[in-house]
């Protein structure tokens, strides 16, 4: 470094050159960076690819363009938009549900004693694997429509109770002291500092529950229920179409990408935006 | 005998708009068994020369050279904090920075950690010390390694009055009994003239602004007149170069 | 933050749930064994004991009121000679619970220790090259938010029924995990420590070995804790699709042969096993590897403190329990690695 800036060239004109060459740098930088990025996509599609057909069977795994046309063909055959609508609506009921329970809890959750007594509920909920809760509720309910909705409460309300809980707990303190000084009633305080402050922990429960509910959907739907996702794939196993089994899973989960990714980041980011504000 | 020859001495931080100038055409010479300050408002450069000294940071340009009697010399370094490793004991923390791991070199550290008070706490880790504690065993680690130079930059100032006052007169004593070359970068005007027998302040811009010889035998008591005298030089001399606007 | 502050405002609760705390401040002068009914061990107890009565009133309505509500609902009793006889090794499935879970554990095991070495590797490029995270960054989320239905189905197909379909399933889940933690990991690098090591002229070798891996050891430690807690989960989906033993076959084995109590036995002793680890194993490796970080503790006893609404109920109840908040939610990123992306953790 002491080499190469040896020779002292700050006057004028050379500093304007100076900020261009930063200003270079800065975008090789991106180029690179996207560069890079094109390079991951290249090489991750293109080993799928070649995986598929020639390191296995094209049968058992359909390579990207086969799973491109495939979903074109089940897009032709009319069952897409009814199979997506089954699984959303019993993710939105369900996780509604696991909302309430799971944000009550939380809350009865600063009690000591509702504290002992919901701990063990929570480490249950976060640690039994929801296929379990799919096995448990399919064998009881059978075909019933709540089976799946238990299911995906049983393994959901832990991660929002965990974070209202943790959210209630980092409460500003503080700032509720000097409303009290200040004489702001129960409801302003509620609404200007209680609110505002949990709404972000509530909201990443719900981004997080919500990547949870739709796998857990799904699962459930394989063995018990007669419509979604779920049970498309079921069908497809037992008729030996692997590629169309596969298919109906990656179409979903690209769903519900964009859905989190995209959609639920946005949102947090547009209501959310004085909490980076705070941290940087 | 340690030599300080800086020449010329020039950093930046950042290019193009958010260019800062840190040091600009430092010219400093140190030599002997002195006790060097160096003083100035915040943000002036001081760390940043300690760093260069040191050898954390390369200059942007100009010449750095420490030697002890003609070879390179050995460096220590005490920080604002303490910088100790906490998954290493206390003792651990002094063995890193020493070139080998034999039974002499454990009894040097434990010497030194006896020196500084914390002779019976080499099986500790970090965490489980007080504040003014690690800093001692930063104190310690640096004499440890016998370094011909010590930089230290506002080792005291994270610490309570009185712990800062009882490991001055530490630190006073370890150096009078090593003789070694310290350069001590400090906020506290005070702490300066105490321990001393040069002071150098920094104007905002990284100026070596003044270079002030303190005469005064050793130890210096604050309420002594001459003490206070010179002290208020200082002072002066602060004001005159504005560097006291944002201390 | 004083006792006396504590008294006084009972922090969150006055505004969220203004009846079930506030009171608790004006009784703390109760009697002892009105302070341990209401301490947290008491709850603690009673949750399986309600537990036991809401099942037994649900059977009761069953079969008295409403009795097309379910297929099947076995009785406790059923359920726990079930786990009786399980634990004593008679059984009518293939291998006894100990082999079985002895297979799983083997498979979760080699899985992991190939998921953290891989991930390692690619978590340390990815947090010293801007490029390489470029290159990997996508496809780690989209790794990371794929299914493990997706991935115990695909392995079952690619690699038939036996060892590697499972352990590739482990690798695959746990995998995400360990890059991120490792990448944050090196992204929080201790510059100051480094600056320090330079400053004394310490060798590589020995910074490395000190610092740099000492420092990414708490990452690695969340990492292998989301990795079992997540590998686990994706590995009875691949044995329920894709196996021929271990845990996830033998519950499929009862659910088909529509043992209803089996199912539910079989389902206890997960939660047996999981909790096991989460709470034997890795607290205590944990309380091994971070004992130079009394601050652990103390935090905890901070915490704790701040539960409790007054000094002298925390106390008086010998609730010993490490079980704070943070331990309670299974994996805990030992300092909030990867947080978002690890966070997501829980998936079915
Ligand atoms: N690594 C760095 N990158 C960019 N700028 C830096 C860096 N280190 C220091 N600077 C800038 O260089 C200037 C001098 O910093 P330095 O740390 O030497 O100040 P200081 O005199 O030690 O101040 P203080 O008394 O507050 O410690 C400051 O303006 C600082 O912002
Ligand atoms: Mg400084």
């Amino acid at each position: 470094m002491a080499t190469a800036v040896a020779s002292p060239p700050t006057s004028a004109p050379p500093r304007t050159s100076e900020e261009e060459r930063v200003r270079a740098a800065r975008r090789r930088d991106r180029i690179n960076a996207v560069a890079w990025r094109l390079a991951g996509y290249a090489f991750f599609l293109g080993l799928w690819e070649f995986a598929s057909g020639r390191l296995m069977d094209e049968r058992l795994l359909p390579g990207p363009v086969d799973v491109l046309r495939t979903f074109g063909e089940l897009w032709a055959s009319g069952k897409v938009p009814g199979a997506f609508a089954d699984t959303l609506t019993r993710i939105g009921i369900g996780f509604a549900i696991a909302f309430v329970v799971g944000a009550a809890i939380g809350i009865l959750m600063q009690n000591r004693l509702l504290n002992g007594f919901f701990r063990d509920a929570v480490t249950i909920g976060v640690t039994t694997p929801g296929l379990i809760w799919a096995l448990i509720t399919a064998i009881i309910f059978g075909n019933r429509p709540w089976g799946p909705l238990i299911a995906i409460v049983l393994t959901t309300f832990a991660l929002i109770s965990v974070n209202v809980a943790e959210g209630i707990k980092a409460l500003p303190k503080d700032l509720i002291d000097m409303a009290k000084s200040f004489g702001v009633g129960v409801v302003r305080r509620n609404r200007q500092i209680v609110i505002p402050h949990l709404a972000p922990y509530i909201f990443t429960g719900v981004r997080f529950g919500f990547s949870i509910a739709w796998k857990v959907t799904v699962l459930t739907e394989v063995f018990s229920s007669s419509s979604g996702i779920g049970f498309e794939m079921r069908t497809a196993s037992q008729l030996f179409r692997l590629p169309e089994f596969l298919t109906w899973i990656l179409a979903f989960y690209v769903f519900a990408l964009l859905l989190e990714k995209v959609v639920l980041e946005v949102i947090e980011r547009r209501f959310f935006a004085w909490r980076d504000t705070i941290k940087s | 005998m340690a030599e300080i020859t800086v020449r010329n001495l020039h950093k930046e931080f950042g290019v193009g708009a958010d260019k800062i100038v840190a040091l600009d055409d430092v010219n400093l010479d140190i030599s002997g068994h002195v006790f060097v300050s160096i003083v100035g408002a915040s943000g002036c450069g001081k760390s940043t020369l300690l760093n260069i000294l040191s050898g954390i940071e390369t200059p942007s340009h100009g010449q750095v050279q420490i030697t002890e009697d003609g070879r390179p010399a050995a460096k220590g370094y005490v920080f604002q904090a303490a910088r100790l490793l906490p998954w290493r004991t206390v003792m651990d923390n002094l063995l890193f920075v020493q070139k080998d791991r034999s039974e002499q070199t454990r009894a040097r550290c434990q010497r030194y950690l006896d020196m500084v008070q914390l002779g019976d706490k080499g099986r500790k880790y970090p965490g489980e010390l007080s504040g003014g504690m690690q800093q001692r065993v930063g104190i310690a680690r640096a004499f440890s390694t016998e370094p011909d130079v010590l930089f230290m930059d506002e080792p005291f100032s994270h610490l309570d009055a009185i712990t800062a006052r009882s490991l001055r007169a530490e630190l006073q004593n370890m150096w009078q009994e090593t003789r070694k070359t310290v350069i001590f970068v400090t906020h506290d005007v005070g702490e300066a003239v105490e321990l001393s027998n040069r002071i150098l302040v920094f104007a905002k811009g990284g100026h070596l602004a003044d270079d002030i010889d303190m005469p005064l035998p050793f130890p210096r008591d604050v309420a002594d007149p001459e003490v206070a005298v010179a002290k208020a030089n200082v002072f002066r001399t602060f004001e005159q170069i504005g560097a006291l606007a944002v201390s | 933050m004083s006792a006396t502050d504590t008294r006084r405002d009972t922090g969150p609760a006055d505004t969220a749930a203004p009846d079930t705390v506030d009171e608790l401040p004006r009784r703390r002068r109760s009697h002892p064994v009105v302070r341990v009914l209401r301490s947290s061990l008491a709850g603690r107890i009673a949750f399986p004991i309600v537990c036991l009565l809401v099942w037994l009133l649900a059977i009761r309505i069953v079969t008295s009121i409403w009795p097309f509500a379910v297929d099947v609902l076995p009785t406790p009793t059923q359920v726990f000679s079930f786990m009786w006889d399980e634990l004593t090794g008679e059984t009518l499935a293939p291998r006894n619970v100990y082999e079985t879970f002895g297979i799983s554990l083997r498979r979760l095991g080699i899985g992991m220790a190939i998921a953290m070495a891989i991930g390692t590797v690619i978590g340390l490029g990815m947090g010293l090259s801007k490029r390489v995270n470029a290159f990997f960054n996508d496809w780690v989320v989209a790794i990371l938010a794929m299914p493990n239905l997706a991935w115990a189905l695909f392995c079952s197909l690619a690699f038939g029924f036996g060892d590697v379909g499972p352990i590739v399933t482990v690798v695959l889940t746990g995998i995400p995990f360990v890059i991120i933690n490792v990448r944050e990991g090196v992204r929080n690098a201790p510059t100051d420590l480094y600056d320090m090591a330079r400053a004394f002229g310490v060798s590589r070798a020995d910074t490395i070995r000190h610092v740099l891996l000492p420092s990414l050891m708490p990452f690695m430690f969340a990492a292998a804790r989301y990795a079992f807690a997540l590998g686990w989960k994706g590995l009875v989906v691949a044995e329920v699709f894709g196996g021929e033993d271990g845990a996830g076959w033998t519950i499929k084995f009862w659910y088909d042969a529509h043992r209803a109590y089996g199912v539910i036995g079989y389902a206890l002793l997960f939660v047996v096993f999981a909790l096991l680890f989460e709470k034997f194993l890795f607290d205590r490796l944990s309380g091994y590897f971070f004992r130079w970080r009394p601050e652990v503790n103390a935090a905890d006893v901070v915490e704790q403190r701040f539960d409790a609404p007054g000094v002298a109920t925390a106390t008086a109840t010998a609730d010993s329990g490490n079980g704070t908040h943070a331990t309670t939610t299974g994996p805990k990123p030992e300092r909030g690695a990867g947080g978002d992306e690890t966070r997501r953790s829980h998936d079915g």
